[in-house]
């Protein structure tokens, strides 16, 4: 139903020029189209991996100018000259991106703004470019087509079209392919993608490479269109504004949004000009200030959201969450077997200023085996974890990690690395992605390790859909697939955190207290969870207060106190060891 | 050598006024994690205001000042109320979208109502010069870069040594902790975002009498301010001092050996070297 509306509405556009003559009309939809094809190329970046730029206008004017100053010199053909200016866009935007996109995301986005001001200056003082005067496009050229250049609207119609689909196809695999998938898990939160091991600044970067020349390739369009380019033209910050706020008011990180808030945005502009334009230049960005605000209190989620907002209160589907039987697997929890070190951590030391929340831990754990953390509050457990995966780095010390090729050193790595090395992390306080549904969380947890770039366009392969969906069976989120992930109750999340851990069937998991606040039916499951993935060969390290469940699943328990190792040994030893209690209970 | 001294005190002061409007900035940032896009563009209101009162009121900048920055508090909290109090806790993309609503909001609302002229006025108390170092600076700008001093001054002893200072503090360090220990969390961040609106407004009130406004002044203004908290760092007052007066410094040394036309520039571009070489800031501060 939806294709077929789709390819009715894409059949109908491709028909207009044949019957509608009216040039006011066209010249309408052509900037539709060209701001269209920008508001998605945004969408691709800000949209999908929430890094919001206020300097697009800058790659639509790389675009307009670079072809058009080698059509002007060197009698370039655009048809050439548009891809030497998405090349440049999408390395400046590179340039930009690399960088600010360690850091968070309000630094990139004033970083564009600053770009986009010094591009800006750079353009009205560059006597090749015609500084502010500008350059107007060879009108001798009209009508020849290897100069881009016609005197009537409907090739300029047809080209724009072909662009803007372009761009919707471009973003509609994205949406479908893994890079949606990662792109918003980077959105939502960049540290538990990182932990999933997926390289974060690699996709944005891609997402942003890709967004620049787009946006680029609907610059030198524009210039081909308009005939005449001049720094406040192209590269108005303005321009920059109403790409973002086409995308947002349709509907960031959706297909269809940018293409609404584009259609809306522009022809209202052209045909409510008349009402808005009476009261000076300045109303209509008054009024996208104002939309902007309402939409960011009242819409996140833009045009889009406000239909499915109405669709979904004509009648909720709820879904069913009946917990379903767990197979309890019957084998010894304890098998003996190879015992080679899987995990070793040797003196490490994490000071932050004058606190020492580590001081000299050793601690290893074996393959296949269950290794509990144990202590206080304070002691430095969750400290440790950071140490170990990555996202803090430590004082002194190493951390090494056994793999086919020997022994790795993680120390220092950034987390994704060491999260495809083939350990996963669950965080004290759960880190889903709210909104993606439970099974693109689970796939968002698949293997990275040598995942190439261009993989990225592909859907998951049907292994890790068929991993992924066994996984939900058996922690009993199967029927809640397709709901997004923050609808579910506190114990659900958590036994999703475990899931989305093992998709990538690491050789050792580290949870951070997942027993903590979940009810004992919860409690019961994870314990069996754990136990069966342990009888697969899986091995774990866990921080955990709940001492009867560390007393029954570990072979062996750490106990820490102020940033040191007090006591370590089987549980019963730990249990009876005078220290530990007097440092746990106070006696 | 002259012309180098006469360029760091020059810069010395504007980066005092740099540190002024970045205080309400930082301090937003740090009480509630959310960055307003939109506070340079209040800058640009105060500026506007302190123009009016001129030719309506025959006040002059000091005489506008207490009327201005009440003004400017009342529109802190007014815009706390209004717009942050609803999206406090929304997504960093959320934020970001509604505070540059806002700055789009004001600017062209500024546009539409002032028109794209440059304004500026004439102080007669402020006219000559005096000397600083053995360097002659325009009073406007000294005395601009003494009420910078002494906002500063007013505002650590009220952080430091009132009661509401403190309880400010404390919510700064954690909203859940000052709530449980009593503190009203929503009038203390009101109370944050009228000081820093109030500090902005003080900012551009000194800043007329030698800087025209127009509807786009606060262009420059976010992305220097932004650079000071970020080049300074954060977690206290001195981060933004510290932050102003190094771009100031540098800005006022580099612009004398710059073509006027790329002063600007080089201001963008010494913003993006402060993101890409030291993000966390001089003084070190929170890296996220």
């Amino acid at each position: 139903m939806a294709t077929v509306l789709t390819a009715a509405v894409w059949a109908a556009l491709l028909l207009v020029p044949a019957v509608v003559r009216n040039a006011y009309f066209l010249n309408g939809m052509i900037l539709v189209f060209i701001y269209g094809t920008a508001a998605q190329a945004w969408n691709l970046l800000g949209g999908y991996g929430g890094q919001l730029s206020f300097g697009h206008a800058v790659f639509f004017g790389i675009g307009a100018y670079a072809s058009t100053l080698l059509l002007a010199q060197a009698g370039l053909s655009p048809w050439i000259g548009m891809w030497a200016g998405a090349a440049v866009a999408a390395g400046v935007s590179l340039l930009i991106g690399y960088p600010t996109f360690r850091l968070r995301r309000h630094y990139f986005a004033l970083a564009t703004l600053a770009l986009a001001e010094i591009v800006r200056i750079v353009f009205l003082n560059w006597p090749l470019v015609g500084a502010a005067v500008g350059m107007y496009l060879p009108v001798r050229l009209m009508n020849q087509s290897w100069a881009m250049i016609w005197n009537t609207k409907g090739p300029y119609y047809l080209l724009a079209l072909a662009l803007f689909a372009l761009a919707c196809a471009l973003v509609r695999l994205t949406d479908r392919a893994r890079l949606g998938v990662y792109l918003r898990t980077i959105d939502e939160d960049e540290d538990a993608a990182q932990a999933l091991g997926i390289p974060g600044r690699r996709y944005k970067l891609l997402a942003m490479g890709l967004s620049a020349a787009l946006t680029a390739l609907a610059g030198t369009l524009f210039a081909q269109y308009v005939l005449y380019i001049d720094p406040s033209t192209v590269l108005d910050p303005s321009r920059s504004v109403l790409f973002a706020i086409m995308a947002l008011l349709g509907g960031r990180g959706t297909v269809v949004g940018p293409a609404l808030g584009a259609g809306f945005l522009t022809l209202l502009s052209q045909y409510g000009g008349g009402t808005l334009g009476g009261l000076g230049r300045g109303y209509d960005y008054v009024l996208y200030g104002l939309a902007i605000m309402l939409v960011a209190v009242y819409e996140p989620r833009g045009l889009v959201g406000l239909v499915e907002r109405l669709r979904r209160s004509r009648g909720a589907p709820a879904a069913g969450l009946g917990p379903s039987p767990v197979a309890s697997p019957a084998t010894d929890p304890r098998p003996g077997g190879e015992r080679r070190p899987l995990l070793v951590v040797e003196r490490l030391s994490k000071r932050f200023g004058g606190l020492e929340a580590l001081r000299g831990v050793a601690l290893d754990v074996r393959r296949g085996e269950i290794v509990g953390v144990l202590g206080p509050n304070g002691a430095g457990k969750s400290t440790l974890f950071d140490c170990v995966t990555g996202f803090l780095r430590p004082s002194e010390g190493a951390v090494r990690l056994a793999g086919e090729g020997g022994e790795r050193s993680l120390t220092g790595r950034p987390p994704f690395w060491i999260a495809q090395q083939g350990l996963s992390r669950t965080f004290q306080l759960i880190r889903v992605f709210p909104g993606l549904t439970v099974l693109e969380n689970m796939l968002a947890g698949q293997e990275h390790r040598g995942e190439p770039l261009l993989q990225a366009f592909r859907p998951s392969p049907p292994e890790v859909y068929a991993r992924a969906l066994e996984l939900l069976r058996l922690v009993g989120l199967e029927a809640a697939r397709d709901l997004r992930a923050g609808a579910l109750s506190y114990g659900q999340q958590k036994l999703l955190a475990l899931a989305m851990a093992l998709v990538r069937r690491p050789r050792l998991v580290l949870l951070d207290e997942p027993m903590a606040g979940v009810n004992p039916t919860v409690v019961e499951r994870l314990r069996q969870h754990i136990r069966a993935q342990h009888a697969e060969g899986v091995a774990f390290l866990i921080i955990e207060h709940n001492i009867e469940v560390l007393m029954e699943l570990a072979e062996r328990l750490y106990f820490l106190a102020e940033g040191r190792v007090v006591a370590e040994g089987p549980p019963e030893a730990i249990q009876r060891n005078e220290e530990v209690l007097g440092l746990y209970y106070g006696r | 050598m002259e012309l180098l001294l006469t360029a760091s005190v020059d810069g010395l002061v504007m980066g005092l006024v740099y540190a002024l409007v970045s205080l309400g900035l930082g301090l937003i940032w740090g009480v509630m994690d959310v960055i307003n896009f939109a506070h340079a563009e209040y800058m640009m209101l105060a500026m506007y205001a302190t123009y009016f009162a001129g030719r309506w009121l025959h006040l002059d900048p000091l005489g506008a000042l207490p009327v201005v920055v009440a003004l400017a508090f009342g529109a802190g909290v007014a815009t706390y109320v209004v717009l942050i109090r609803r999206i406090a806790g929304a997504p960093a993309v959320t934020q970001i979208f509604a505070t540059f609503g806002l700055l789009f909001f004001l600017r062209y609302l500024a546009f539409a109502v002032f028109g794209p002229n440059f304004r500026g006025i004439s102080w007669p108390l402020a006219s000559g010069a005096i000397v600083l170092a053995g360097v002659p600076v325009s009073a406007a700008k000294a005395i601009a870069g003494a009420a910078a001093v002494v906002t500063f001054a007013v505002l650590h002893v009220f952080l430091q040594y009132t009661k509401a200072g403190k309880a400010l503090q404390a919510t700064a360090q954690s909203p859940t902790a000052a709530l449980a220990l009593g503190i009203e969390v929503e009038r203390m961040y009101a109370l944050a975002w009228g000081l820093s609106i109030a500090t902005a407004a003080v900012g551009g009130v000194f800043l007329l009498p030698f800087y025209q406004v127009s509807p786009t002044v606060g262009d420059a203004f976010l992305l220097i301010t932004f650079a000071s908290v970020v080049l300074g760092g954060f977690g206290s007052l001195w981060g933004p001092l510290v932050g102003g007066v190094a771009i100031g410094l540098i800005e006022g040394v580099a612009g004398t050996m710059l073509a006027p036309t790329f002063k600007l520039l080089f201001v963008f571009a010494v913003f993006l070297l402060v993101l890409f070489i030291r993000p966390v800031g001089i003084l070190g501060g929170q890296q996220t």
